[in-house]
């Protein structure tokens, strides 16, 4: 009896051990290789807007609040608690109060308080000078009047007016959570977080290493024990080393569709993901100046673009064609296929539109000619040129000679400040999919982003208003209507949104990438190796 | 002997001085400075913080001002920060070196080891289809762009290997370390052994007609021999002296190089500082270069007057 | 050429017949003056003889294979690797030629005046010269290209003020050796200023070793010029640019589209082998000390 009894609650425990295992897929340890492109030009996120910064050192740190990686669309709807376990919003939304997670801890042992929130706010809405060397999204907080804390583990962000994205803006890679006590300039080479990873070395042009941090508030959690990139500015010579097997991951969205065909006729098994990166190119346009300040003009140049061209030539035909919002299914607020119609330029019949931009070059005196010349500037980087080389392109079909003006980086936004070009082409990329980052960054009188000085107070009264609406199918109407108003103006016509490709080996595990943005889930605390 | 080396090395320090105000002034009317290219990065000026970045890095000050303050800290060892890294700069080039100065010399080694022989055995076989063979190699090496012999390696290991040789900082063994550096030191080597092929190849022809007009009609094999020994060190003569010139050049293909290759180097380095108007890092690389140039041409010089006294330098 | 061997010729005049005695003499330079002559012509009449228009793009034809419509196949934004090729041609030529002669010509001005004037003026250019024998080549070109900015003509400047301190100190070197000869102190017994003989004896004597040098550079400019294009320097968009279409567009698409990486390099080497090829003849033609 008795062994039967024993056998019985050895069968019961064993099986109560076999569901416990299954329930461990995840393995412990490992260190992730991933390739990276460019030098960062610093670890320091919040001073930074290139995911050369943003991907790597995600790692590091800890939101207040932050997109749920378990879904795939960057949302309103799916936004989940970082270090605020859970928050409130009072006085009409103008008002957020955060209760904060306790027991956390700095990766230098230091405990984390309301006042380090304060602290990154207070640095980053330019009201306390952090040392930081620039502050590229500034504009983003236009709307924090004021953060203050209430003991250390509550803090409440005052607003001006309420805001429904101020949550999208924090929940997004841009937006890690400071520490008070480490200086802007030793953020900007020995970052100091919260977060699942700890910073080890950041060699300059060659790599960056960063370990487990085995104090993290999650339990269990990280699964790797590190993670290395290797900066390779070869994309031929980083495509093969991941096909070698050297690298597990690749720098999201750096390949492009026929790098991720190759890479998979090369390797089957490889894992490789084409989204959207959200990165558009543009055109910038100097309003100020002749040839363009002639409005007729303007039409004409935004008329001769054949946007699937520049899709196809580009991409292969996988990149979007959409307004200034980053279009569906994977963007939230982009423009509906039938609503697109309706905008000047976006109609299906490049032909007709090109014809209506001769009719307007010949009357103001143009003809095949009787070129217009035209200088077209860009900056010294591949993409841009590539570009660049296709609008000229396009432009001659409107009777416009474009010739190319090249630009060395360090020049460029010099240029763009002093408004001395004509045109020229712009790639750009938005943090998060919202409207209130794409607009207030890019499009308000005097934002430091808004290179051709588009100035319109009609419009941004309307974009205020969008602002505080909460009703998100009334809000998404409004934006819609604003993005077009963008697109008439020539305001930056928007020529493509581009795809990008990242691309794994399968036995990284766990990796869950954003579809409307490339600067968000990469804590890396849900990665494991299976090997 | 002395005092021609004392005057050498005077004239070495001129040199270097010039070097530095060339490579200074250069830097300076280069349009743009590090604060553009940082803000360049984030897309966006705010002319009040870049004011503040120029203030810190001592941009504003007047161009004398900047040139003594490095040449100072220079003389007394001390060659700034970087202003991407801030780290200083010591500690970035440092560990390059080495990586580099590998490249380099197994370049240097593999030039002269395929040259001389081939070059002599091209001058022996002289007119004879072998002698053809060889003469059109080398041209075609000194023909090729050293980054598209360097393309051409990497495509020909992926077709036929499936792999390329990928820089490891710690490779495992002896013979891993060297099948990582053998692949490109030859792409490097390859155009400089082509040089020296020829001019082996002329040197020889040079004096073999001598010597074998002269000894045609006397002895026997062994003086033939003997003469072979006497040309062959009579040929190496501007051997050395190409390596002197020859090392200039080998920079710019080790640029290429390690570019293509992906290779942690200095002279890879020294690219990626000009982008990003890192004034300190740019003009310590370049005089640590010019200093290893010149310092190498004096050597070259000095062997050159010790394997033959009959060479006298005058002003 | 000893006036024996002249007068063997066969006394019919005629380009064909001198065509065919120098090709059996030179056999390896009159293939090089055929490639450069082929070069040039292709430079010159580009608009003629390419196929179809380089600057097109075309997304149907986005990396195609070589084939009947595009006979070296196409880039990624469609254009026809052929035709860039023989427009590349002109680009190369004007760099290459440009730099030459710019280089050369100050070079020699400022040798001649060092073996002239002397003194102060020939100890700071020598000075100088050795300054700028430490810079590596293709470091002060990348500094003068980013300080230019990237291009055609600031392309050729970058190229060509490296090549004024070598070129000048060959001509110095000869103008001291000339200044010794009999003919040119029998010049001065005659009262000949030293302008006249500068002008008239020394000069032309000169010719011929700069000339060989001249061909000699010419080589190395254009694989300087590929090298600073590869390096996203040099010449811009949209002129093809050899150099610039080995860059790394050309290298990602290594296993599908390996056309885009030979055929560039291969033209870039064929031209620099044929200005070798003729640079070694001329040398053995008019330098009476060397031959085999």
């Amino acid at each position: 009896m008795a062994a039967l009894l024993g056998r019985m609650a050895l069968a019961c425990l064993v099986s109560a051990g076999m569901f416990a295992g299954s329930a461990l897929a995840q393995k412990q340890g490992g260190i992730l290789k991933v390739t990276h492109r460019d030098n960062p030009p610093s670890a320091s996120i919040h001073e930074e807007a290139t995911i050369s910064t943003a991907m790597p050192f995600m790692a590091v740190f800890n939101n207040l609040v932050i997109f749920d990686p378990e879904s795939s669309q960057n949302r309103p709807d799916r936004i989940v608690p970082d270090l605020a376990t859970s928050w409130t919003t009072e006085d009409d939304g103008k008002r957020v109060v955060f209760k904060l997670r306790e027991g956390v801890r700095w990766h230098d042992g230091k405990p984390f308080t309301s006042e380090d929130v304060k602290c990154t706010w207070d640095i980053v809405t330019g009201r306390v000078d952090g040392k930081m060397r620039k502050n590229p999204r500034k504009t983003w907080w236009w709307n924090v009047k004021e953060v203050t804390t209430n003991g250390p583990n509550e803090v409440t962000f005052q607003l001006g007016s309420p805001q429904p994205s101020l949550l999208v803006m924090l929940a997004g890679g841009f937006s890690p959570v400071y520490p008070c006590h480490v200086t802007g300039p030793q953020m900007r080479t020995n970052p100091i977080g919260t977060g699942p990873f700890k910073f080890v070395q950041f060699k300059q042009n060659e790599g960056i290493k960063l370990a487990r941090n085995p104090d993290y508030w999650k339990p269990g959690k990280p699964y790797l024990d590190g993670i290395e990139y290797t900066i390779i500015p070869s994309r031929a010579t980083a495509i093969l080393a991941l096909v070698a097997g050297r690298h597990d991951l690749t720098l999201t969205g750096e390949l492009n569709p026929e790098n991720a065909k190759e890479i998979q006729t090369q390797v089957p098994q490889m894992q490789c993901i084409v989204q959207p990166s959200n990165t558009q190119g543009n055109l910038l346009i100097n309003r100020d100046k002749p040839p363009f300040d002639d409005e007729r003009l303007r039409r004409a140049l935004v008329l001769s673009i054949d946007r699937k061209a520049f899709s196809q030539i580009l991409s292969r035909g996988v990149n979007k064609i959409g307004g200034a919002m980053l279009a569906p299914p994977e963007g939230i607020w982009g423009w509906s296929p039938e609503y697109m119609e309706t905008v000047p330029g976006y109609g299906g019949d490049v032909e007709k539109s090109r014809e209506e931009g001769r009719r307007i070059m010949q009357e103001l005196g143009y003809g095949p000619d009787k070129m217009m010349p035209l200088k077209v500037s860009t900056r010294n980087v591949a993409s841009y040129r590539d570009s660049s080389v296709i609008l000229i392109d396009h432009l001659k079909s409107v009777y416009i000679q474009g010739e190319l003006e090249v630009l060395d980086s360090s020049v460029w936004y010099a240029k763009m400040l002093k408004k001395d070009y004509a045109v020229g082409m712009n790639v750009q990329g938005t943090g998060i999919d919202d409207p209130d980052v794409q607009f207030f960054e890019n499009y308000t009188c005097g934002s430091e982003r808004n290179y051709t000085g588009y100035c319109n107070p009609e419009l941004e009264k309307l974009y205020r208003e969008q602002s505080r609406m909460t009703d998100f199918e009334t809000r998404k109407k409004l934006v819609w209507d604003i993005d077009k108003k963008l697109q008439e103006d020539a305001a930056r016509p928007v020529i493509y949104q581009s795809q990008g490709a990242t691309c794994w080996w399968p036995h990284v595990k766990g990796l869950k990438l954003a579809v409307n943005s490339i600067y968000n889930h990469w804590r890396f605390d849900d990665v494991w190796l299976e090997r | 002997m002395l005092s021609y080396l004392i005057r050498r090395l005077l004239l070495m320090a001129l040199t270097l001085f010039g070097v530095s105000i060339v490579i200074f002034l250069l830097l300076r009317i280069v349009p743009g400075n590090i604060a553009d290219i940082l803000f360049d990065s984030a897309g966006l000026i705010d002319p009040a913080e870049k004011a503040k970045i120029v203030a810190d890095l001592g941009l504003d000050l007047s161009i004398y001002q900047q040139y003594t303050q490095w040449i100072g800290g220079l003389l007394q060892g001390d060659l700034g920060y970087s202003y991407v890294s801030e780290k200083p700069v010591i500690e970035e080039i440092a560990p390059r070196i080495p990586i580099t100065a590998q490249l380099a010399v197994m370049a240097l080694i593999f030039s002269v080891v395929m040259g001389v022989p081939l070059g002599v055995i091209s001058a022996v076989r002289q007119n004879t289809p072998l002698d053809y063979l060889l003469r059109i190699t080398s041209l075609s090496g000194l023909s090729m762009p050293s980054f598209w012999l360097g393309l051409l390696i990497l495509m020909a290991c992926v077709h036929f290997f499936g792999t390329i040789p990928i820089y490891d900082r710690n490779p495992p063994t002896f013979w891993a370390w060297l099948a990582m550096m053998a692949v490109p030191a030859a792409a490097v080597g390859f155009r400089s052994s082509a040089l020296i092929m020829r001019l082996t190849r002329s040197a020889m022809l040079e004096v073999l007609r001598h010597d074998f007009v002269r000894t045609a009609r006397s002895k026997g094999l062994s003086e033939r021999a003997v003469t072979y020994n006497h040309a062959l060190r009579n040929a190496l003569l501007p051997v050395v002296t190409i390596i002197g010139i020859e090392v200039a050049f080998l920079f710019g293909g080790l640029i290429v190089t390690e570019t293509v290759f992906n290779i942690p180097g200095v002279a890879r380095f020294l690219v990626e500082a000009i982008r990003w108007r890192d004034y300190p890092m740019v003009q310590n690389l370049v005089m640590f270069t010019a200093t290893i140039l010149v310092l190498i041409n004096l050597i070259v010089d000095l062997i050159y007057m010790v394997i033959d006294p009959r060479i006298r330098y005058s002003e | 050429m000893s006036t024996t061997v002249s007068e063997a010729r066969p006394s019919a005049p005629g380009f064909l017949s001198e065509v065919l005695y120098l090709s059996r003499r030179y056999p390896l330079g009159v293939a090089g003056a055929l490639i450069m002559v082929t070069f040039v012509l292709c430079a010159i009449f580009a608009d003629y003889v390419a196929p179809l228009d380089p600057f097109s793009t075309n997304a149907r034809s986005s990396l195609a294979k070589p084939s009947e419509v595009n006979l070296l196949g196409a880039d990624m934004m469609g254009r026809d690797v052929l035709s860039r090729i023989i427009h590349g041609a002109r680009v190369s030529l004007a760099v290459a030629v440009g730099a030459t002669v710019l280089g050369s010509g100050i070079g020699a001005a400022v040798g001649l005046a060092c073996g002239y004037l002397g003194g102060w003026f020939d100890l700071i250019v020598q000075r100088v010269t050795e300054v700028m024998d430490a810079l590596p080549l293709l470091v002060m070109a990348l500094v003068i290209t980013a300080s230019l900015g990237p291009s055609l003509r600031n392309t050729i400047i970058a190229i060509a003020i490296p090549l004024v301190p070598h070129v000048a100190r060959v001509i110095r070197s000869n103008v001291l050796a000339l200044r010794e000869m009999p003919f040119v102190e029998a010049a001065k017994a005659t009262g000949m200023s030293e302008m006249r003989i500068a002008v008239v004896h020394v000069l032309p004597n000169t010719l011929a070793p700069l000339i060989v040098l001249a061909t000699a550079q010419l080589g190395s400019t254009i694989l300087t010029e590929a090298s600073l294009s590869f390096l996203g320097l040099g010449v811009p968009e949209p002129y093809p640019s050899w150099g610039r279409m080995l860059s790394e567009s050309a290298a990602e698409y290594v296993r599908t589209a390996p056309w885009l990486v030979i055929f560039p390099g291969l033209a870039i080497s064929l031209v620099v082998f044929g200005s070798n090829l003729t640079g070694d003849a001329l040398r053995d033609a008019l330098d009476p000390r060397q031959h085999d």
